[in-house]
């Protein structure tokens, strides 16, 4: 019978489509949008300020909205604020709102409900995800209905960019998770953690026209193969973050869009500078030198990203363009290693977990490459959990995820002695000094300066292998209009389903 | 019999004992801390150790199995680590999917099993006998993520594609609704199961049509029709009642893989998903529940042996 | 396997197992199929990494092309490797855990098994209690638990694994022994003070081959179904190992694109347990016939 099986694949593989005319014509009203991403389990939540998962974020972007937000060019733009400002010496923001902005349950949005929404954010108790890019902030002060100044303890001129964090959705002074509540395109319908949510229309909604549904579902599947599936058996309209080995699969079929965005996304590998054998800097050097990053695209991405240069923050107006594109080097690595005192090559444990699709993928290649300089890799797949557990940010040598951030953000994230997620534990006073102060730096030329400066230090000592940066790829239904492609990380053109609408629907 | 049988309970119990203070050991084994899985990326000093207190995890062992093992006996499986919710309203919907998938695959693969074995059997040494044993020994043989794997290029992917792959029950409706997405993984449990019922039964009933019972039916002048089904049936349904209720055992573990291989949201794709979040206490309470199930099947079985033969069997394997 | 046993056991009086067992076994139409099937994948399995690289033309862990592309005579997998020499390379890893897990189960049940029979007493019970524990313990939530408990490594799949069959051969080699025990050489022998375990191994064991043979062709069916199903669920084998369990799991998610990453492996796997199979269906019937002409 098996045998069969085989000889009749080739004759009759083959999909039943019948081809759609494009969309064309300006954006149809209604319908209901079927999502659907891979993530989320029971853990599912539709908290405002505590989202995790991809569906969490899709959640929360449809249901809250923050005073600004990073545009599909990562841009930052204003949200719910007209305008965010810095003082002469950086220390307070002036925010001035939107006004007529309405709350699902019809109540007005005004500064009371942005200062309350700030105090659950940071609250000691309880802090929520924001918590973190949020410690220079001391004091968030009602001035008017519609103006508030955010004092900070720390001269901070990209203040605005924390602003701009999906995670910071206003919600009203009263607001409790049960009834979720804000001023988003969607309203709360119904949810089943892990399963699916059903949002509905925002007919209040500030902007004109948007959005365009009816009806918004977002579903929960557990794996790629399944999602994949059910964007071809037409169950759903629109998946996100699909694999990027499996874009063929997809492209093949006539009745399917791809939406292939580059982004600033990282998958590094991380090196603990603080421990053998990566505390000598050759080795570390040699290390980055034993990649192929061409090659690695094209394994690990199926060639749908961009190469990388050990440098975060590619969208950053300070991002070291100057510096020359790190390519493969053996001859020289094991030099390198030999110098450091690894004449005859090492073996390290690298420790991956699929917490990003293309994260083992990436750890074998790595392996199989790092073979040529006579460094011996043996990989260690750890389930997502143990890879978060204890010791996290504590592997000598791991891979970590990064959505596109800006440099300062990102820095303060993962690269100061007191960042939470410093998994490199990197710590070089130069840079410290660099980034404090590009930090209070309110004029762009000079602060660009500083940051590029900065990154020159990490290129040439730090503990990141950043050998490139996936795309984001979605698909969707032709029928679907509306999503551009979107270089935040997020899928689906950053999750804003406010632009989306259905064809054939009138 | 009555004490055997009162034997036979006591056991049980014993069983069930031991197996969930090995139950209980092994979840605390496991490596990672619960409050930090749900928290994940997001877990910051504060909120991990409001977590912890909230999930009692600072309490000895002991008194926290003695207090989990009481909650068992009032139906109380505790409360869900990763989602808040009691764990019981959590596995309500996916023990109910999971007994679908079951019970469609017992109430297809029994009935067909008994009559293809008995046609088997009926036919012994020609073609359709030949046919049936060596399909049901090929299909014995197969793990079952093969054969559904095959069921998959086969009606789904490759072949034909002509039924969905994968279950996906849209909001607010359950996966019975769409009977479409119940085919393959059914099909793939029927056919792991009935080759060992089919098999079963074939050498029991040969054994009952050679026994003189039957003989002494027919040279009555009894009707072969009425000699089968009145007479030979009968009497070989006991025994492989015994298998059906290892197959039906069997399948309150087996069907893990099947239902992750549908992505079928059944208690197995649960268990794998809280052994992969540390949702200690629903894996605590799935691992109960299938060793009750074993445990429960094979009692019956065993009291259905007490009560109909005397002479005692064992079962076969698996 | 009769032949070891004419070797060893020369000194102690023996009921030897019939002679005609093998005779019987290759006699029959569903062994050589069997034979010839499990032959097959043994082969592939055994000599495929040896020609591998002459074969093919690349190694297994070495990139071809893109991911799940046609190139080569079957495509290249998920990482963009050659799913031939993947293929060709995946097997022996799941023969040599099945044989061990096989092995283990086989060592720990028949020891339990004939220690419980021949003993009785409380011995007879805890064992078999301690069995009836193990069985109600269901194979796949130990194996969930223990491999995330130790980690997803070979020795873990093949304790668990061997664990797991222990009981189920533990019940089959009482109930071979009980009959044996009784027998007037075992009582011949504990007059002449054999120790015991010499008479568990040289009087027992020799005398139960039949029923173990069958048992351990079954457990063997199930050792390569239940290890090549714990790497499908990501539990066995790890990347970057070549493992058919493990491609299946890895190239599942490219089916409708370049089904051979999972095709071939399972094939391989189909037709390895339904040789073995077939020639353990061979093998009972073969001692069922000897113990019926005894």
């Amino acid at each position: 019978m098996a045998i069969g099986v085989g000889a009749l694949l080739t004759a009759c593989s083959s999909t039943a489509a019948t081809p759609l005319p494009a969309l064309t014509g300006p954006p149809q009203p209604g319908g209901t949008l079927r999502v659907g991403l891979v993530g989320g389990g029971a853990a599912d939540t539709l908290d405002a300020h505590i989202p995790v998962s991809t569906t969490d974020i899709a959640r929360v972007v449809s249901l809250y909205e923050a005073l600004l937000y990073r545009d599909e060019n990562f841009d930052l733009k204003p949200l719910l604020a007209l305008s965010a400002t810095p003082s002469a010496d950086a220390k307070t923001w002036t925010v001035k709102l939107r006004q007529g902005v309405l709350f699902h349950d019809g109540r007005t949005m005004t500064s009371r409900d942005v200062a309350a929404t700030f105090a659950r954010i940071v609250d000691p108790e309880n802090p929520k995800s924001g918590a973190a890019s949020l410690t220079v902030l001391d004091e968030v002060a009602v001035l008017e209905d519609y103006l508030l100044e955010f004092r900070l303890n720390t001269p901070t001129a990209t203040f605005d960019d924390s602003l701009g964090q999906y995670a910071l959705g206003i919600v009203p002074a009263d607001y409790d998770p049960q009834n979720p509540v804000g001023t988003g395109p969607f309203k709360y319908k119904s949810f089943t953690a892990g399963r699916r949510s059903l949002f509905t229309r925002n007919n209040k909604y500030w902007r004109d026209a948007e959005p365009y549904l009816d009806e918004l579902r977002i579903l929960n599947f557990s794996d790629d193969n399944a999602l994949i599936n059910a964007l071809l058996a037409t169950q759903v309209d629109a998946i996100g973050q699909v694999p990027l080995a499996l874009l063929e699969v997809l492209k093949t079929d006539p009745r399917v869009n791809i939406l292939n965005s580059e982004t600033g996304m990282w998958l590094p590998f991380t090196m603990r500078v603080d421990r053998a054998p990566f505390d000598d800097v050759r080795v570390r050097q040699a290390f980055r030198l034993v990649v192929d990053r061409e090659q690695m695209v094209e394994q690990v991405l199926s060639g749908h990203g961009t190469v990388g240069n050990d440098m975060y923050a590619l969208y950053d107006p300070g991002y070291a363009e100057n510096l020359p594109q790190r390519v493969q080097n053996i001859e020289r690595a094991k030099e390198l290693l030999a110098e450091a005192g690894y004449p005859d090559g090492l073996d390290v444990e690298l420790v991956t977990a699929p917490i990003q699709s293309g994260a083992v993928e990436a750890a074998q290649v790595f392996a199989q490459q790092a073979l040529a300089a006579g460094i011996n890799v043996n990989i260690r797949r750890v389930d997502t959990t143990t890879f978060f557990g204890d010791d996290y940010l504590q592997w000598d040598f791991a891979q970590d995820f990064w959505y596109t951030r800006n440099f300062l953000p990102q820095a303060n994230n993962g690269s100061l002695p007191n960042s939470p997620y410093n998994e490199t534990h990197w710590q070089n006073p130069r840079f410290q000094q660099l980034v404090e102060q590009a930090k209070s730096t309110i004029n762009p030329t000079e602060r660009n300066a500083l940051i590029t400066e900065a990154q020159t230090i990490e290129y040439n000592e730090g503990g990141y292998i950043i050998w490139g940066h996936p795309n984001q790829a979605d698909a969707y239904q032709r029928y679907v209009g509306g999503l551009v492609s979107n270089s935040t990380g997020l899928p689906l053109s950053g999750l804003e389903f406010r632009r989306v609408w259905l064809g054939g629907q009138s | 019999m009555a004490g055997l049988i009162f034997r036979r309970l006591s056991i049980s119990a014993i069983i069930l004992l031991v197996v969930s203070i090995l139950v209980f050991v092994a979840t605390l084994l496991l490596p990672g801390d619960p409050a930090q899985a749900i928290l994940g990326q997001q877990a910051t000093p504060e909120r991990l150790a409001a977590l912890r207190e909230q999930m009692n995890l600072n309490d000895p062992f002991a008194q926290r199995y003695l207090h989990w093992l009481g909650g068992l006996f009032v139906g109380d499986f505790g409360v869900s680590t990763a989602s808040g919710g009691s764990v019981g309203a959590l596995l309500g919907d996916r023990i109910a999917a999971s007994l679908v998938l079951m019970v469609a695959a017992a109430a297809i693969s029994i009935p067909v099993g008994i009559l293809v074995g008995t046609y088997s059997a009926l036919r012994r040494g020609r073609a359709g006998d030949h046919a049936a044993t060596g399909i049901s020994l090929v299909l014995a043989a197969l793990p079952d993520f093969v054969i559904g794997i095959v069921l998959v290029t086969l009606f789904s992917t490759t072949v034909f594609t002509v039924l969905p792959s994968v279950t996906l029950a849209p909001p607010g409706e359950q996966v019975w609704d769409y009977p479409s997405q119940l085919i393959l993984p059914v099909l793939t449990l029927v056919l792991v199961v009935m080759p060992y019922i089919i098999r079963m039964m074939r050498t029991t009933m040969i054994e009952v049509l050679d026994s003189g019972y039957v003989e002494m039916a027919r040279l009555k002048g009894v009707p072969e029709r009425q000699v089968i089904w009145r007479h030979a049936l009968p009497h070989a349904i006991a025994p492989v009642a015994q298998v059906i209720a290892i197959q039906l055992a069997w399948l309150a573990g087996g069907i893990v893989v099947v239902e992750f291989l549908f992505r079928y949201p059944g208690v197995g794709q649960a268990l794998v998903d809280a052994v992969t979040n540390r949702d200690v206490q629903v894996v605590q309470a799935l691992a109960m529940l299938i060793a009750a199930v074993y445990v429960v099947v094979n009692l019956l079985a065993d009291i259905v042996g007490i009560l109909t033969n005397p002479k005692l069997r064992t079962g076969g394997t698996r | 396997m009769t032949q070891i046993n004419t070797h060893t056991e020369t000194s102690t009086t023996v009921v030897e197992t019939p002679p005609g067992l093998l005779r019987r076994i290759i006699r029959q139409r569903q062994a050589k199929i069997g034979l010839v099937l499990t032959g097959l994948v043994v082969i592939v399995a055994v000599f495929g990494p040896l020609v591998l690289p002459w074969l093919t033309g690349y190694t297994s862990t070495e990139f071809v092309g893109r991911p799940f592309q046609p190139d080569g005579l079957f495509g290249t997998d998920n990482l963009g490797r050659d799913i031939l020499s993947r293929f060709l390379d995946g097997g022996l890893t799941l023969l040599v855990f099945a044989a061990l897990a096989t092995g283990l189960g086989m060592l720990l049940g028949t020891t339990a098994g004939m220690l419980a029979a021949y003993q009785g007493g409380w011995l007879d019970s805890v064992i078999m209690r301690g069995n009836d524990v193990l069985l109600a313990l269901p194979q796949i939530v130990f194996a969930l638990l223990a491999i995330t408990v130790l980690g997803p490594q070979g020795w873990v799949v093949v304790l668990v694994i061997g664990i797991t069959h222990a009981p189920r051969i533990a019940r089959v080699t009482r109930a071979a022994a009980s009959a044996v025990i009784t027998e007037d050489f075992i009582r011949a022998s504990e007059m002449y003070a054999v120790p015991r375990w010499k008479i568990l191994v040289k009087d027992v064991l020799p005398n139960i081959t039949g029923p173990l043979m069958v048992e351990l062709g079954l457990r063997m069916t199930y050792s390569i179904a239940a290890i090549a199903s714990l790497s499908f669920l990501g539990l066995g084998m790890q990347p970057p190992t070549a493992d058919w369990g493990l491609m299946i799991n890895e190239n599942r998610i490219a089916l409708t694109l370049q089904p051979w990453g999972v095709i071939l492996p399972v094939l391989a796997i189909a037709i390895l347990t339904v040789g073995s199979n077939l020639i353990t269906d061979a093998v009972a019937r073969a001692s069922a016939t000897v113990e019926e002409s005894k």
